[in-house]
């Protein structure tokens, strides 16, 4: 008899024992984000005995801002091109047939520990059957001098966190933010990293196409970026976070700040822009007020993000 | 299914109760006597016969209970909330698995697997776990070996009209020279109830099933083995003071003890324990459609921890040496849905995986100095650790805090009690620290429906230290006896929520965002009166009087201190039968604490009365009992009712005891 209640009670546990599963943290935290590290091909262009490797992230360039790496290879000899001067330059076509570019390091820097030819692109939009993008690299080998255009494909950027922006600031300038870090943001403290540029007006009639003085970006230089991130979901009541830090310029030339995500979810990072004075070009401060199911108002300039 | 196996349970409870026997002397086992210490069950108040643990507990002098319905009320020992007691069971830390304290420890239990609950106030309770406000032991019922009666068994049952409440309580035991058994179940099951005006308390359902099974099997004259398992279930719980309500809770409660005994040896019994429990708890808001926002709130808590303690004595000195260590993990998730639910949810852990080691080296001697007086002191060497996994949840509040953090808790007690004809009197002291909860300490974004904040833990709080003294004096013949107790508390470093100026509510019925700060100090003062006096032989007066004051560094109120409550109480018993009244109250919370979220609470009083009735039906001892409590209907609620959420109104209760 008391075999049999001890073996009842042993077997209504092992019935009842399931439980809800634990949420999966690091699986949570990369369902709307991934977050890719090695660099690949692209495409790859010939020019007489030179081939040119282009390399961007997952292989693939995003509308936003790309990371680039050239690797210049003689084929006859099997060495690559070394601490030459290289020009990058993207030039995106409408469908109107205008030309234009978009934020890049025009003339590329040489990484001699990697052996590659370092720049960057934030493409403005995304290839389709009207907008197509061309890139026109050329470098000088000794007395003979390389020209090579190849067009490109830019694909939506679906990572949220790589979110791009554009707009004319008070001052009449064009100016572009794009974010390029964190790829995969975490609940916690996390490291901005933006880049800001503007397009130098041309001062000079266009020559020969292309011609890189009408195409001319610069990294804005020791602007900042006030920052202050809320979910803008009408439940989450314009909720915000602490501790966050304004992005300020770095010696690598781009705009690092810190920002805190208190849950996954939504979130919209509000800005203010101002100038090395202090005075605001784009952004208007936001409500602190905590309006749970309204929705805060977003400042004139932010970038949404989601993870 | 498991009504069946509920159903077989019950019937082979009956089926056992036949095979009765005549009882056996008990100086016959006085070594089984000493083995397992066979506890007179005391699970009874003077008003109820059948009570649940929270009624219980509310009838010590040093409880009181926050309630945030009609289940699982949070006790508070010495007007201190349950991060400052270490509440155990036989001794076993469980931790709840709620960051709300929807389920504090006593919910898993249930009176009928309970012989006692052993109440140690301040630093004599640090024995089970560094503390400051002492210590709850919930001690498990044990049959001893060899009673003659080998098969035993209690069946209770009752019904509570105000809101239909149906329990169903069952208790068998099985006693020979080698093996021994106890196994319980119990079932209650209760509707809303209805509070002083009539008027339905929405959400203040619960149903509970628990059933615990414990074996002993003496393996040799001087030692034994026993195994112990509690299982706790509780279903569709409403929490009419809090937005959401709970859709499952359980608890799987499992121990393995060896025992030892010694003759004619300086060491009397060595007793070790190996123990494991689990503890889970889904919280549920979709009986709650007003919400705006629908949030998954699941919390778990496993524990596995060890317990060895020795016992000694020599002539007129005695002392127990233990060693304590557990290990915890408290994990609680919250995922918020957006409106369009198409959108992604909105995910944070409130306990981002916290570890908790504790390891204590503790003594608690008793020194029998002369006929009249004795000292007893003791004290604890404790190490706490904690390990915060997903620290970058704490790191947003507390940037650069401590990912795992090392502690050293020392405690120490004394206490010296003099006897002289029919007076008596104590006086003692106490030092100890405590470490700060996993919620104080890492808790995030933890929703307090009281003041309304959401409360963020902070991984580098001090430890909190109390300096405590204690006194009491009595006097006590034959007729009756008073006695009063005093006790003061000095806490340093006294962990409460602050408001941040930083941050903002994530919940949407809160207001701000608290941080859990150390105060430089606060002070506490518990004063308890008790006084009865036999009228007549069979007459019996009982009273009780209780003050207590808490004050924080500023000399403003603490919150959750109970204003002056006293309680009388006449029994009177003539043959089978036995009468009750009595009156308990508190009188206007005029010391509240509007900076944590408290108003006024008026005073209330109730009179309850209770009428029972034993016969024997074919030899078997049956006890009938029929009461109303809340007679006046009074409506109101007291102090630490969260929200001011209304007390029960008039209740009739029966219940029904058999012993077989």
């Amino acid at each position: 008899m008391k075999r049999l209640h001890f073996v009842v009670i042993v077997i209504f546990v092992l019935v009842t024992s399931c439980t809800l599963e634990k949420t999966d943290y690091e699986a949570e935290l990369s369902t709307e984000t991934t977050e890719y590290i090695e660099f690949e091909e692209v495409t790859s262009i010939t020019s007489g005995d030179y081939i040119i490797s282009i390399e961007a992230l997952n292989a693939t360039l995003y509308k936003g801002y790309n990371e680039i790496h050239l690797n210049i290879i003689n084929t006859q000899t099997n060495v690559s091109l070394q601490d030459k001067d290289v020009t990058f330059l993207p030039i995106v076509t409408d469908a109107n047939g205008n030309k234009s570019s978009c934020p890049h390091a025009y003339n590329l820097e040489y990484n001699a520990t990697e052996g590659y030819y370092l720049g960057y692109a934030v493409f403005t939009s995304e290839s389709d059957t009207t907008i197509s993008w061309q890139l026109y690299i050329d470098f000088q080998e000794g007395s003979q001098s390389y020209k090579v255009d190849q067009s490109i494909t830019v694909e939506k950027q679906t990572n949220m966190n790589l979110n791009m922006t554009a707009f004319t600031g008070n001052d009449n300038e064009q100016y572009f933010i794009a974010l390029v870090s964190p790829q995969s943001p975490g609940v916690a403290e996390n490291d901005l990293v933006a880049g800001i540029y503007k397009y130098n007006q041309p001062t000079s009639s266009e020559g020969t196409f292309p011609d890189p003085s009408q195409y001319a970006y610069s990294v804005v230089q020791d602007y900042t970026l006030l920052l202050d991130p809320r979910m803008p979901e009408a439940s989450m009541g314009n909720h915000s976070s602490p501790n966050n830090q304004d992005l300020t310029m770095e010696n690598d030339g781009l705009y690092h700040g810190v920002v805190n995500y208190t849950m996954t979810g939504n979130w919209t990072l509000n800005f203010i822009f101002q100038n090395e004075k202090g005075e605001t070009l784009k952004g208007t401060e936001v409500s602190t007020e905590f309006t749970p199911g309204i929705e805060g108002a977003k400042s004139d300039l932010y970038i949404d993000i989601l993870f | 299914m498991k009504r069946i196996l509920l159903a077989i349970l019950f019937l082979g409870t009956f089926a056992n109760a036949q095979n009765t026997s005549i009882e056996k002397d008990s100086s016959d086992v006085v070594l089984d006597e000493v083995m397992i210490i066979a506890v007179k069950n005391k699970m009874k108040t003077d008003i109820k016969k059948t009570i649940s643990v929270d009624e219980f507990l509310a009838s010590s002098d040093n409880i009181s209970f926050i309630k945030r319905g009609a289940y699982a009320w949070e006790p508070l020992l010495n007007n201190m909330s349950t991060e400052r007691s270490a509440i155990t069971i036989d001794g076993m830390h469980v931790f709840g698995a709620c960051t709300d304290k929807m389920d504090p420890v006593t919910s898993y239990v249930e009176s009928n697997n309970l012989s006692d609950i052993d109440i140690k106030s301040g630093q004599e309770g640090s024995i089970n776990g560094a503390t400051v406000a002492g210590s709850i032991d919930l001690k498990r019922k044990r049959t001893s070996f060899g009673l003659g009666k080998t098969w035993h068994g209690t069946y209770q049952t009752g019904l509570e009209f105000n809101n239909k409440q149906l329990f169903n309580l069952g208790n068998v035991s099985y006693s020979s020279d080698k093996l021994v058994a106890d196994g319980s179940m119990s079932y209650r099951k209760a509707e809303n109830y209805t509070d002083g005006n009539g008027d339905e308390v929405n959400h203040s359902q619960y149903e509970k099933f628990n059933t615990s099974l414990g074996i002993a099997y003496k393996t040799t004259d001087l030692s034994s083995v026993r195994i112990d398992a509690i299982f706790d279930k509780a279903k569709d719980v409403g929490y009419p003071a809090l937005p959401m309500d709970l859709s499952l809770s359980r608890a799987l409660i499992t121990s393995v003890t060896y025992k030892q005994f010694f003759k004619n040896k300086l060491i009397k019994v060595w007793d070790t324990k190996l123990y494991f429990n689990a503890v889970e708890h889904y919280m549920d808001d979709t009986t709650r459609p007003e919400n705006l926002v629908h949030m998954d709130m699941p919390g778990w808590s496993t524990t596995y921890g060890l317990l060895s303690k020795v016992n000694l004595k020599k002539e007129n000195y005695s002392s127990e040496i233990q060693i304590n260590a557990y290990n915890n993990l408290s994990i609680a998730e919250m995922r918020m849905y957006p409106q369009d639910r198409s959108e992604t949810t909105m995910f944070a852990y409130s306990w981002p995986w916290v570890t908790t080691r504790y390891a204590g080296l503790s003594m608690s001697n008793l020194w029998n100095i002369s006929e009249k007086s004795q000292l007893n002191f003791g004290g604890t060497l404790g190490v706490n650790y904690n390990f915060s996994k997903y620290a970058e949840f704490n790191w947003i509040f507390h940037p650069g805090a401590s990912q795992e953090k090392t502690r050293f808790l020392p405690n120490l007690y004394a206490n010296y009690q003099f006897k002289s004809g029919v007076f008596n009197s104590s006086f003692g002291g106490g030092y100890g620290h405590r470490a700060p909860s996993v919620s104080e300490g890492y808790g995030y974004y933890i929703y307090n429906s009281f003041d309304r904040y959401d409360y963020i833990g902070n991984p580098d709080l001090e430890n909190e230290i109390s300096y405590e003294a204690n006194a009491s004096a009595g006097f006590k013949n034959k007729k009756g006896g008073l006695q009063a107790q005093v006790n003061y508390f000095y806490i340093q470093n006294y962990i409460i929520g602050k408001i941040l100026s930083q941050g903002s509510p994530m919940n949407y019925q809160s207001v701000g965002v608290k941080g859990y700060t150390s105060l430089d100090h606060a002070t506490l003062f518990n004063l308890t009166m008790h006084a009865n006096y036999s009228i007549l032989e069979n007459l019996h007066w009982k009273g009780t009087l209780t003050y207590a004051r808490g004050l924080d560094e500023n000399k403003n109120n603490l919150p959750f201190i109970r204003p002056l409550s006293y309680q009388t109480s006449l029994h009177y018993s003539y043959q089978n039968l036995g009468f009750l009244t009595s009156f308990h109250g508190d009188l206007k919370q005029i010391d509240y604490s509007p900076e944590y979220g408290e108003d006024e609470t008026p005073s209330y009083t109730n009179w309850n009365i209770s009428a029972d009735y034993t016969f024997y039906i074919k030899n078997y001892k049956t006890v009938f009992q029929v009461g109303a409590e809340n007679i006046f209907n009074e409506y109101y609620s007291t102090y630490a009712d969260w929200g001011n959420i209304p007390r029960m109104g008039r209740n009739i209760f029966t219940s029904l005891k058999i012993d077989l």
